[in-house]
């Protein structure tokens, strides 16, 4: 698998998203040669758990993430960011988990948009939407470098192209900035080969700084 | 070479319709500019094949040493007679293409243009097939069967070709020409022995095994494996399945290891057959794979050489392959460059500079351009954005000097003193 960056928008605090700044974000990857290659799509759902009986504790995790991820249709992956636990599973635990009725999908977030080529970059710039509401959550992209999959060897490769990418999107004076946040993979057991339970790792990471961005 | 004439196919023209006025040819029914642009594109066809006999010729007479004064002066003679129908040709080309272009074959012009009864022009596809009906999808299926073709038969024209005119790539068996060139190719056959490529004192120089270690010593980082040509192949089909289901990083060599498809020559190599070693693999783990191709097999001469993405596989895997992605297939431009730079200096030492070159790309992601200082640029001219693929291989020497200069510097880079330019940034392009 090819190795990926996951970056998210943060917003100078005190102001709100827009759409405009995803405009003006598939503009910028636009000028820099971006070829619209497609729509992507994952979907992220908070899990919790279902208490049968309100008065005995629950001993196992409060909440965990799910996600389905539009590369790999078949599975599915489930994150425990406390217990820094990634797991790999077949689409169909979906539909396990509904039957067992022992957690609950709580929120479930859309990313969507689109897709770029970039000669050997792939670039996907999309927003975050929940579910039941359109109200507009956060910004989100993927880099990936297609050539390499190790994450030692592309890691100056990814920064130098988020410093072009930086420079680039900064010439539009939007309110705020992207921001990649390096994961610890090796907490989660992963290893340096990149592959989709890395991905997952980086959703998860993202989503505690998304949340505390948009509450801010 | 009397037998060498122009043949019959360069005919001018035939007369059609008009040609010189499209707006006449428009008024034409519509099958019947369908049927014209049919066979115009046909004689455009043959015109082409016309110009590349004809530059063949060309390759040839300027290549042949004539024995007599007289014979010089036939050769003469002939070169300004080929001049003339090469540019009769060229001319007659210009102007089927100009009435092509018109009529609009070579673009989709003619769709937007009402009234076409349904009918598509003659579409040409980027391949060189031609489609007459879009609507028929059987042929997209052939257009894409004649692609392969195509391809496979101008790979073997342009191989012969090199090999021909390049004679310290040459071929050991005699290659087959078509029955106008014959006379011409067994003269080529004589001065193939004066040649250094085949000889025996050259195999008293340097051993592939010696420069395997020599190159092992050297950059210790690097995986080197050899194979049997065909073996190689059998290995870079292996390589597609194994790499699509993740099975196996693709810089972890064991399950290779235990197959007899490769032999890491890293002692003396006694038992395998060495000379029938006829492709190098060098692996950088996680960063590339690059395929040299030995010619003969044996021997100590590269002639071909491609760069890879580690997570590469495939049957077009090989020394004369292209990588799918941007960087490596700029790399592997650059290295044929390299390779001829390097075969012209010295052909002994020509594989030793190439494999040490190659190594040099070990930190094709980490090390930044010597001009500008950045490892990623955006070159304007491909629109892409690349790291420095270009390294400099005039500095390289086999010379001991060399060797001191090399682990006196940081082992863990090896052979990282070359310089690493973008291709825009490159100082020399020579």
């Amino acid at each position: 698998m090819t190795v990926k960056w996951l970056m998210h928008w943060q917003p100078k605090p005190g102001t709100t998203l827009s759409t405009q700044i995803l405009a003006e974000a598939c503009q910028c990857v636009e000028t820099l040669g971006g070829q619209k290659d497609g729509r992507w799509r994952s979907v992220l759902t908070f899990y919790r758990p279902m208490q049968r009986d309100a008065n005995v504790p629950v001993e196992h995790p409060r909440d965990f993430l799910g996600l389905s991820l539009q590369e790999q249709p078949a599975k599915y992956y489930f994150i425990l960011r406390s217990n820094r636990m990634v797991v790999e599973a077949e689409a169909s635990i979906q539909v396990v988990m509904e039957k067992l009725q022992s957690y609950k999908a709580r929120v479930i977030l859309n990313f969507e948009g689109f897709q770029y080529k970039l000669g050997d970059f792939q670039v996907r710039v999309g927003k975050c939407v929940p579910s039941t509401s359109e109200a507009l959550r956060g910004i989100m992209m993927e880099i990936e470098y297609i050539p390499l999959s190790s994450i030692e060897k592309s890691r100056q490769v990814l920064e130098e192209f988020f410093d072009i990418w930086q420079e680039t999107i900064s010439k539009k004076s939007l309110p705020g900035h992207f921001m990649h946040i390096d994961s610890n993979f090796g907490d989660y057991g992963l290893q340096d080969l990149y592959t989709s339970q890395h991905t997952a790792v980086q959703y998860a990471t993202c989503m505690a700084q998304l949340i505390a961005a948009v509450r801010a | 070479m009397m037998r060498i004439q122009t043949p019959g196919l360069a005919a001018p023209p035939p007369p059609q319709q008009n040609p010189q006025d499209p707006a006449s040819t428009m008024a034409d029914a519509p099958p019947k500019q369908v049927a014209t642009a049919m066979e115009r594109l046909s004689r455009a066809a043959r015109l082409i094949a016309d110009i590349r006999i004809g530059a063949d010729r060309l390759l040839e007479l300027l290549f042949l040493s004539p024995e007599s004064p007289q014979q010089s002066n036939k050769t003469i003679q002939f070169v300004l007679k080929e001049e003339a129908t090469m540019r009769q040709h060229f001319q007659d080309l210009r102007s089927l293409g100009k009435h092509l272009e018109d009529s609009g074959v070579l673009n989709g012009s003619v769709k937007l243009r009402g009234n076409s009864w349904g009918l598509h022009m003659p579409l040409v596809c980027p391949d060189g097939a031609v489609v007459a009906y879009a609507w028929k999808r059987q042929l997209a299926g052939q257009a894409g069967a004649s692609a392969v073709d195509r391809t496979r038969l101008a790979l073997k024209a342009f191989t012969d070709q090199k090999r021909r005119f390049f004679p310290h790539l040459e071929d050991e068996m005699f290659i087959q020409h078509s029955e106008g060139e014959l006379g011409v190719a067994k003269k080529l056959c004589i001065s193939h022995s004066l040649l250094p490529g085949n000889n025996d004192e050259l195999r008293e120089g340097r051993m592939l095994h010696d420069v395997i270690n020599t190159l092992q010593g050297e950059a210790p980082n690097i995986r080197i494996y050899t194979y049997r040509r065909l073996d190689w192949f059998k290995r870079a089909s292996s390589l597609s399945l194994l790499l699509s289901h993740h099975l196996v990083d693709s810089s972890n060599e064991h399950n290779f290891q235990s197959t007899t498809n490769s032999r890491p020559v890293l002692g003396n190599a006694g038992s395998f057959a060495e000379d029938h070693i006829a492709v190098i693999e060098l692996i950088s783990p996680s960063v590339f794979r690059a395929v040299v191709s030995l010619h003969p097999a044996g021997s100590i001469s590269p002639d071909a050489v491609a760069f890879f993405s580690s997570d590469e596989g495939g049957s077009y895997v090989h020394a004369r392959g292209f990588s799918v992605f941007h960087v490596f297939h700029h790399v592997t431009e650059h290295a044929d460059k390299a390779m001829q730079y390097f075969q012209s200096i010295g052909l002994d030492t020509s594989l030793l500079l190439l494999l040490r070159w190659i190594c040099s790309y070990q930190t094709l992601f980490t090390k930044v351009c010597s001009k500008c200082g950045r490892l990623l640029a955006m070159d304007e001219s491909l629109a892409l954005i690349l790291p420095p693929v270009h390294r400099a291989y005039h500095q390289i020497s086999a010379s001991k000097s060399y060797q001191n200069l090399l682990i006196s510097s940081d082992s863990s880079h090896g052979c990282d003193f070359s310089l690493a330019y973008h291709i825009g940034c490159s100082a020399d392009d020579s």
